[in-house]
């Protein structure tokens, strides 16, 4: 099988001369399709550079992203636009949703962005939208839903137009334990039904352990991966596993992270 | 190292928004264009002449003056606050590092004088040459050649308009500065987006929106059926109908705003996205864009006024342009004729004829001298026909009512002679009058006579109705009589009667003034124009000691009320215009800064350049479209009004012309509009192309 994403010996610096930073230092991993990728570190190694250097939003200073085999640098003009807006899905930490326009107007923004009629998506909103629990939500503005609703109807927003692959950046990072257990169980359900692909940035290893595969790096490098063993092994030994490693990674101390 | 930071600050400023340099231009422009309004070619002429009226307007100058830096205050506040808060992030970042308040303070400070000095440097030689350009072409427009260009510069001018614009300069950033130094250094940090506003049921919103178009339709009919002239009260409503009519309906907007982003157009990149804009930012500043449509009222009327007045005022075509009246020389007109004879004068003059005038001699009971029962009892009738009928408007009915008054009251009107007025009326090139041996006609002065009121005299007058002179009766036939018998204003004449030779002899005693008329030969102004040729004869006039009235001062005069009436109001109206499309501006260009944020989401969301681009000048678009809308469709009524109350009645039959000139003014409107709307949509261009670069995330 391809992978869906292929990253090559990946490198970005901020700042010049004694100010400069490795945010990334040669990173190498592949997606699967299917897969649910977490991919973890303390703040400040890196997570976000990476995500954003998928996402095209910044530029990598060397190395390559092949999106089911394309360069994803070498992309411009329309071709880039269709790329983010189709191929990939982004989720934030804070939602980013457009605070006056209805929960409903913002799932469909993707689709207005790319030319596409309300008509073909219309089942596809109706069907996102029970999967995801926010009927009720749609015609109201953000600001009138808690911050679960509003990050699963960000995260709808990200999946209407059938993305390849999810890029999530903390998205449980704004949410109290109990709407992100509810985001995380609806995201990877949508995986094991749908196949779609994820990849999510966190270091929130509740939300990690519901990943299928994890990376940590830290200083710009990957250090160390785990596998979930499935189906044998449960949620809550793959979460004990994860702390396992977090320990050793922070020293001897999982809080610090 | 704080210098140099001033130094690339505020170069980087006057760069990079050229809108809010161009403003500071604006303002130093207007001030200096005001001040040096005295030493104009046309205002040093007109102060020799009319140095009465000349001095009062030049009294007001000061005025004026402080009218304009109040409202240039606003102009100037409004560009700056959209120059530091598009820069909070940069200030924050400042405290953050470990600068101290004051410092911040004393930077801005420094940055803000440079670029006023900048301003001043660049605007000052501009106003300048502006000034120039406008004291020639007003003196040309006019036909002034003969007076000779003198520069209009002057140094007191310049200084104040320094003075004045370091002034409120000055002002406008103590107040910004201290909003903005008094905050939090995190909310300066922090984008800030509006706060959502409570929504009030959408019928609260359906109910202002129908009753501001109501307060506006009740204004509009209030202004064109001329009422407002009416009395004060009544325009006052006219007024207060109308803002608020305004004010409800920006805010009501938000309704048919919202349907039409609910409306399905699939297909439109963005659509919903550029309408919730639209309404958000038409919901947390309703008021504020009801005001800039008000502004653009304001400059539509102000410009419409302005444009009208210079192009009628005072239009009304001149047949004498010498009157010698002999009372004044202690000279009989003979001897007026032959002095002019002596000089050689005579020949300079294409007709020199007399018109007598004089009054009723043959009784002493001035109350019942003159009578026209019959007249006054067919306006009774003519009046209550058109109280039954059914437009009986309040305008026709006071209009008649003040007739009767004004005819009832001239019971001892001035006799004028046939035969010299018959000489006026072939001079001008109009029929003879001709008049029987008991008949007479009723004349007016163009400046008493207006034209519904003599039409009705006219329709009267057809049936021949009797009158009482001195006891006898006489017929009144013809048409009411007009025509200047005097050049300007050596006797005005409400109403008087015109008797054939005889009878005028018979009446008068024989005791009567004779102004002796002259008319200027074709060959003596053909070169030079009216103007120059009647100057120099003036002057040899004056040498030979003749007494004379001449229609310079007439001239003169209207060209004063011209040049002043029109030269305040267009400048009012562009200072308006100015002010209301910087504060429209400024506004959208601070809400799409503030929603920054909106704009990156899209572009992760996977929109191009040219998309945002196409939304943002949509949005700005509308943003200008809908206040100038609106205020151009009042003003299609203001000026309307306006012009009612300002010019006369013989103006006021030319309706259609006027109206030509208001859709001219509002096409010219638009291309100001056009104008800004590039500025705007350039500077809001190049904020999302900075936005589309990656390496800018924070
Ligand atoms: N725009 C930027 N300019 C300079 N340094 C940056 C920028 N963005 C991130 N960094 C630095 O790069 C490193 C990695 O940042 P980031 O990818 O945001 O980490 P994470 O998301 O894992 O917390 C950090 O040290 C951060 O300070
Ligand atoms: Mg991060």
């Amino acid at each position: 099988m391809q992978p869906i994403l292929k990253m090559e010996s990946l490198k970005k610096h901020y700042g010049k001369g004694k100010n400069v930073t490795n945010a990334l230092n040669g990173i190498t991993f592949q997606v699967m399709p299917g897969e649910f990728l977490g991919i973890m570190g303390s703040s400040g190694s890196g997570k976000s550079t990476l995500l954003n250097c998928i996402a095209t939003v910044i530029a990598p200073d060397s190395g390559s992203i092949l999106m089911n085999g394309r360069q994803v640098q070498n992309l411009k003009g329309a071709a880039l636009a269709d790329y983010r807006g189709k191929e990939i899905g982004y989720l934030f930490q804070n939602f980013e949703l457009l605070d006056n326009l209805t929960g409903r107007e913002n799932i469909l923004l993707p689709l207005s962005l790319h030319g596409v009629s309300e008509k073909e998506s219309g089942r596809r909103l109706a069907q996102l939208a029970r999967y995801l629990e926010v009927e009720e939500v749609l015609d109201k503005f953000p600001t009138q839903m808690s911050g679960g609703q509003k990050q699963r109807i960000a995260a709808a927003r990200a999946l209407i137009l059938k993305p390849h692959i999810l890029l999530m950046d903390e998205p449980t990072g704004a949410l109290d334990s109990k709407n992100a257990k509810a985001l995380m169980e609806k995201l990877s359900g949508l995986n094991e039904r749908e196949a779609s692909t994820i990849l999510m940035v966190t270091h929130d290893s509740n939300a990690a352990s519901y990943c299928n595969r994890i990376l940590f790096i830290q200083d710009g490098v990957i250090f160390h991966e785990i596998r979930r063993d499935l189906p044998d092994e449960t949620r809550q030994e793959f979460y004990a596993r994860i702390l396992e490693v977090l320990a050793q990674l922070g020293g001897g101390s999982a809080n610090v992270l | 190292m704080f210098y140099k930071l001033v130094f690339r600050n505020s170069r980087r400023e006057r760069k990079e928004n050229g809108l809010f340099f161009s403003s500071l231009l604006v303002a130093i422009v207007a001030f200096y264009i005001i001040l040096s309004l005295p030493y104009q070619d046309v205002m040093r002429f007109l102060a020799r002449m009319e140095s009465d009226a000349v001095n009062r307007l030049l009294a007001m100058i000061p005025a004026f003056y402080g009218l304009t830096l109040c409202l240039m205050f606003f102009l100037i506040y409004y560009a700056s606050r959209f120059q530091l808060e598009r820069r909070r992030h940069e200030f924050g970042v400042y405290l953050m590092s470990g600068m101290r308040r004051i410092k911040l303070f004393a930077l801005l400070l420094a940055e803000d004088f440079q670029n006023s000095v900048a301003a001043l440097l660049l605007g000052l030689p501009i106003a300048v040459l502006l000034s120039e350009l406008i004291s020639l072409l007003t003196a040309r427009l006019v036909g002034l050649g003969i007076i000779g260009h003198q520069s209009s510069f002057s140094l007191t001018a310049a200084l104040e308009t320094a003075a004045g614009f370091l002034l409120i300069k000055f002002a406008a950033f103590l107040i910004l500065s201290g909003k903005i130094s008094r905050q939090e250094i995190g909310t300066l940090l922090a984008d800030q987006p509006e706060g959502v506003r409570p929504q009030k049921p959408w019928p609260v919103y359906a109910v202002a929106l129908i009753g501001g178009i109501g307060c506006l339709a009740a204004a509009y009919t209030k202004a064109i059926r001329g009422l407002a002239w009416y009395h004060i009260m009544e325009m006052g409503r006219t007024l207060f109908l109308g803002t608020a009519g305004t004010f409800l309906l920006f805010w009501g907007l938000r309704l048919p705003l919202g349907l039409l982003a609910r409306r399905k157009k699939s297909g439109r990149h963005l659509h919903v996205f550029h309408f919730r804009q639209l309404q958000e930012t038409v919901i947390s500043r309703s008021g504020a864009l009801a005001l800039g449509s008000l502004l653009l009222l304001a400059a539509l009327c102000f410009f419409g006024a302005g444009v009208a007045i210079s192009r009628f005022y005072g239009e009304a075509e001149h047949i004498l342009d010498y009157t010698f009246v002999e009372e004044w020389g202690e000279r009989s007109a003979e001897e007026i004729r032959q002095a002019l004879q002596e000089q050689g004068l005579e020949e300079q003059f294409s007709h020199l004829f007399e018109v007598k005038v004089g009054y009723i001699r043959t009784t002493e009971d001035y109350e019942h001298a003159f009578e026209m029962k019959p007249v006054l009892e067919a306006l009774d009738e003519l009046q209550h026909s058109s109280d039954t009928s059914a437009d009986s408007s309040e305008d026709s009915w006071r209009n008649g009512s003040s007739l009767q008054n004004h005819l009832r009251q001239y019971t001892y009107p001035h006799l004028i002679a046939l035969s010299g007025y018959n000489e006026l009326l072939a001079a001008a090139g109009l029929p003879e009058l001709m008049l029987g041996e008991k008949e007479a006609a009723l004349f007016q002065d163009a400046e008493f006579a207006n034209e519904e009121d003599v039409e009705l005299l006219n329709t009267i007058l057809k049936t021949r109705p009797k009158a009482q002179l001195d006891g006898q009766e006489i017929t009144l036939t013809g048409e009411v009589q007009t025509a200047s018998i005097v050049t300007d204003r050596s006797i005005t004449l409400a109403l008087a009667l015109i008797l054939p030779d005889e009878a005028f002899d018979y009446y008068t005693q024989e005791n009567y003034d004779i102004y002796l008329n002259g008319i200027l030969a074709e060959e003596a102004y053909a070169h030079d124009g009216l103007m120059a040729a009647i100057s120099s004869l003036n002057e040899k006039l004056d040498a030979a000691g003749l007494p004379y009235e001449s229609y310079l001062q007439n001239m003169g005069r209207q060209l004063f009320y011209m040049v002043a009436a029109s030269y305040i109001t267009i400048y009012l109206a562009i200072i308006f215009l100015l002010i209301a499309d910087t504060m429209i501006g400024v506004q959208f260009l601070t809400g799409q800064r503030k929603t920054g944020r909106r704009y990156r989401t899209l572009i992760w969301l996977g929109a191009d350049y040219r998309m945002l681009r196409q939304s943002a000048r949509k949005q700005i678009n509308w943003y200008f479209g809908i206040p100038t809308g609106i205020a151009a469709c009042s003003s299609l009524f203001g000026i309307r009004a306006l012009l009612n109350g300002l010019l006369s009645s013989r103006v006021r039959s030319n309706m259609s012309e006027m109206m030509w000139i208001s859709a001219a003014m509002i096409v010219a409107l638009c291309m100001v509009e056009y104008l800004y709307l590039a500025a705007v949509k350039r500077i809001s261009d190049r904020y999302l192309q900075g936005l589309m670069e990656p390496e800018r995330e924070e």
